[in-house]
């Protein structure tokens, strides 16, 4: 835990990375509101009965809620995100890390925890907050019923957080400039949706949402959720092009990560 | 119980890519423990950086099998490097961090709890000279002074080993005696073994004990230089004027033996023990008129010229051949 002590301080000494993070924590107070209030119906009377009926705590509020901190968090990984790697292959200190006790993959290692520590403070750490919350409003047997919307909730925002981090990290490690390498993080998602769109549309097909990775990360909340998914490919087919494209991440930033550069 | 050394190759060979750059290399050099300097010596492209950076584990052997400090470099690399100090030759640090953060990093990296990890960083900033900037941000800092702070890093920790690859590159003269003197404080008095890669031969002269040459991915040459500075072993060049005719058969007298190149010129080799002062007492009891006289060793850089095939003798051993010829 040296690198991501280290790490963490030097980030969280970032204002603007300290304003984003508590800007986050907008949406996830909004939603503790949210649940007291359907928990307190009494405070609701008057309103529309087909209202109430909306708003209940289940898969799609988690959902939503999900969809929002993810968004927050795209936004501060691309902040934190290209001072991981970056400043150590700018100044040649890999020597300096590899000539000690420390393998590549622990250093890898180390640096994807940092951030995806930073970005669990806004994701699925709120989310469980909010859960406790609801079973201690609603009681045991709401957890009885729904305990599957927490467990679904943690693995997908991990599944999102572990994207963004690798996508955070193999920006840093290709690009030297902080603003270039985050602003290449934030181009990479945006970039996907608009080809796994364009190809939709231009040969007539719903299999090019596998290319993004945004919409497959969605799918699977779908599932994990119980909630009604978009139309195109299944949950299956998403892990599928999910998997393939973290493995790709991780080959793309294993070959940067050496000590030395070899000329052949 | 059998010495370990601090470097050992069996048959080492290395290729990156298709090249092989290390051919086979054997050798022991340096023993554990005992606060001794080795030197790497080599022109351009001998294989000095890739049999450094084979010894971290960045690069791995094709055949054969290299060991530090007793450790296979291959199976217990994790165990070595945290008794190994590497100070590469190129710039190295972490722009944003200052000099006492970095090493602080550093040293808890290689093992040591962050309360000593501080401590150590401050004591080795303050010994290396960088005591008044440990808290300015590295990228601030000079040519020199990074040089000091990468010195610095390999030696927080306090390893056994210190690999120092071209440790006075770019340095002025006085911060090269400061650098030369810190390696010196290394071995001498903190123990530590250390392995200076360097195309300096003043450098290697001044503060190792031994040293290989390497030419081409192999050894051409392996000296022990602290026995050869114990050895006394040396020659004179005389040039005198008067009646030499006698010189050769009084030479004897003072213990010494010398042959004549003619024109009043001499090369006479000195055994242990016998000063050049005794040639100057022989010349005035043969009413010689001393012109010249250079009292000399082989030094490094004739020996390195030597196994690079630039010369065929050293002078020495020229003299040596020459005396012994006639």
């Amino acid at each position: 835990m040296v690198l991501p002590r280290y790490a963490w301080r030097g980030l969280y000494e970032q204002r603007l990375v300290i304003l984003l993070t508590m800007v986050a924590f907008v949406w996830p107070l909004l939603c503790a509101g949210f649940i007291y209030l359907t928990n307190h119906v009494e405070l609701l009377q008057g309103l529309d009965k087909e209202f109430l009926d909306f708003i209940q705590v289940n898969g799609q509020f988690f959902r939503v809620f999900m969809y929002v901190q993810a968004g927050c968090a795209v936004f501060i990984a691309a902040l934190a995100g290209p001072g991981l790697i970056a400043p150590d292959l700018s100044n040649n200190a890999l020597p300096l890390y590899f000539s000690r006790p420390l393998t590549r993959w622990s250093y890898a290692l180390a640096r994807l925890t940092v951030i995806i520590g930073m970005l669990s403070v806004v994701t699925w750490i709120p989310g469980l907050l909010l859960l406790a919350l609801q079973v201690g409003l609603a009681g045991g047997w709401w957890f009885l019923a729904n305990w599957t919307l927490g467990a679904g909730m943690v693995v997908g925002f991990l599944l999102w957080l572990l994207i963004l981090s690798l996508v955070a990290m193999a920006s840093s490690a290709y690009v030297k400039w902080r603003i270039v390498a985050g602003a290449v993080s934030l181009a990479v998602f945006f970039i996907l949706s608009g080809v796994s769109e364009m190809i939709d549309q231009v040969f007539r097909v719903s299999w090019g949402h596998v290319l993004d990775p945004a919409w497959t990360v969605n799918r699977v909340w779908c599932t994990l959720l119980g909630v009604d998914p978009p139309e195109g490919p299944g949950a299956g087919a998403s892990i599928v092009a999910l998997t393939a494209f973290v493995l790709l991440l991780v080959v793309v930033i294993e070959r940067k990560l050496r000590p030395v550069e070899v000329v052949r | 119980m059998s010495e370990t050394a601090v470097v050992e190759l069996e048959d080492l060979r290395v290729k990156l890519g298709r090249r092989e750059i290390l051919h086979g290399i054997s050798c022991r050099l340096g023993v554990s423990g005992t606060g001794k300097a080795v030197g790497l010596l080599g022109p351009n492209g001998a294989g000095k950086s890739t049999l450094i950076l084979t010894l971290l584990g960045f690069h791995r052997a094709s055949a054969g099998r290299a060991r530090i400090l007793g450790m296979d470099c291959r199976r217990n690399m994790g165990e070595a490097r945290s008794r190994i100090g590497y100070m590469p030759e190129n710039d190295s640090f972490v722009g944003e961090m200052t000099a006492v953060s970095f090493l602080r990093q550093m040293a808890e990296l290689s093992g040591l709890p962050p309360k000593a990890a501080l401590e150590k960083a401050h004591e080795v900033l303050f010994h290396v000279g960088l005591g008044e900037s440990r808290y300015r941000e590295l990228r601030t800092y000079s040519y020199g002074m990074k040089q000091m702070a990468k010195l610095a890093q390999a030696i927080v920790h306090g390893p056994e080993l210190v690999i120092l690859d071209e440790p006075t590159n770019g340095l002025d003269p006085a911060a090269r005696r400061r650098m030369l003197k810190l390696v010196t404080d290394m071995k001498e008095e903190q123990g530590m073994n250390v392995l200076v890669c360097s195309h300096l031969l003043r450098d290697i002269e001044q503060v190792c004990d031994e040293a290989v040459i390497l030419k081409d991915g192999a050894i051409v040459h392996h000296c022990n230089l602290e026995e050869e500075r114990r050895s006394n072993k040396s020659f004179v060049e005389l040039e005198v004027t008067g009646d030499d005719r006698n010189l050769r058969m009084a030479l004897p007298e003072i213990g010494a033996d010398g042959v004549s190149e003619g024109g009043g010129r001499w090369r006479i080799v000195l055994p242990a023990g016998v000063e050049v002062e005794a040639i100057w007492g022989l010349a005035a009891r043969q009413d010689l008129l001393v012109r010249k006289l250079t009292h000399r060793r082989d030094t490094l850089e004739e020996i390195f010229l030597k196994a690079m095939g630039h010369l065929s003798h050293t002078p020495g051993e020229s003299a040596t051949l020459e005396v012994g010829g006639s």
